[in-house]
């Protein structure tokens, strides 16, 4: 048993407290310190047209556009607010399920924040807030889906950088990606007192020579 | 919208290219798109520009 007792809160508690310091009545994702970290390895890496996936309210989507080396920034997120922050702060945006509408090799950069709280299914709130934090059971519920897709739309020297907590399984989520043929490196990582932020470098897999 | 941006959607059911059709455009060369509608050119889909921003989430996840 973890001595630590933030450590020994259970999935729903974790959750309440996490969304309680993140404005839980919020119909848009605030930006918090898993932002930040996102926003920092993004300015660093990203180039060329780069699309960052659940927007939410734009925010590391304008640090990029104002502060990178990218040509282009879009925003897009499932949301209807989000999108329309997201626009009102200057980021081209588009409302969208993950990478659905875009087009096979045109992202040379994906950011993705995503919703990775494990979640009780009996026990959702079935709102916005809940899109924006909820991961699902596993917490892998709109990771796995973005990874299968992933292959298809990045660029084929493009990169993808996802934020991934050690709530939802670090292990699990590079094993995911490496057997969609991506290679995984953690670019930057920082711990918090009930999780570990990591920011993994997606690539395509070099073939093998 | 910009209209640059066909360069980089498509069709989230099949792929395909989209075909722009603008009810409203910001006044000025290169003037974004306001209002519009965005069609699959394989499957006839239809996607809506509305304030600017198009919505081509897949008919099932609109509201």
């Amino acid at each position: 048993m973890p001595e630590d007792p933030e450590e020994s809160r259970g999935p729903t508690e974790t959750r309440d407290a996490l969304a309680e310091r993140r404005g839980q009545n919020a119909p848009v994702y605030e930006p918090a310190e898993d932002s930040s970290l996102l926003a920092e390895a993004a300015v660093e890496h990203a180039r060329g047209v780069t699309l960052e996936v659940g927007t939410g309210s734009g925010w590391v989507a304008q640090r990029v556009r104002a502060e990178g080396d990218a040509t282009r920034v879009i925003g897009s997120d499932v949301n209807p607010h989000a999108v329309r922050r997201a626009r009102d702060r200057g980021v081209e945006a588009v409302r969208a399920d993950l990478l659905a509408p875009f087009r096979d090799g045109a992202l040379d950069t994906v950011l993705f924040n995503p919703p990775y709280l494990p979640t009780d299914p009996d026990n959702e709130w079935d709102d916005w807030q809940e899109v924006a934090l909820s991961g699902g059971e596993t917490g892998r519920e709109l990771i796995e889906p973005f990874l299968d897709d992933l292959p298809r739309a990045l660029a084929p020297d493009g990169v993808a950088l996802l934020l991934v907590s050690s709530l939802t399984g670090f292990a699990e989520v590079v094993e995911y990606a490496v057997d969609r043929g991506l290679r995984a490196e953690t670019v930057a990582e920082e711990s918090y007192p009930f999780e570990t932020l990591s920011i993994l470098a997606l690539r395509h897999r070099a073939p093998d020579n | 919208m910009k209209e640059s941006l066909l360069d980089i959607v498509c069709c989230p059911l099949d792929k395909h290219d989209l075909e722009l059709e603008v009810t409203e455009r910001e006044e000025g060369e290169d003037g974004e798109i306001v209002a519009g509608t965005l069609t699959c050119t394989d499957c006839g889909e239809t996607y809506p520009i509305e304030d600017g921003i198009p919505n081509l989430l897949p008919p099932d996840m609109r509201e």
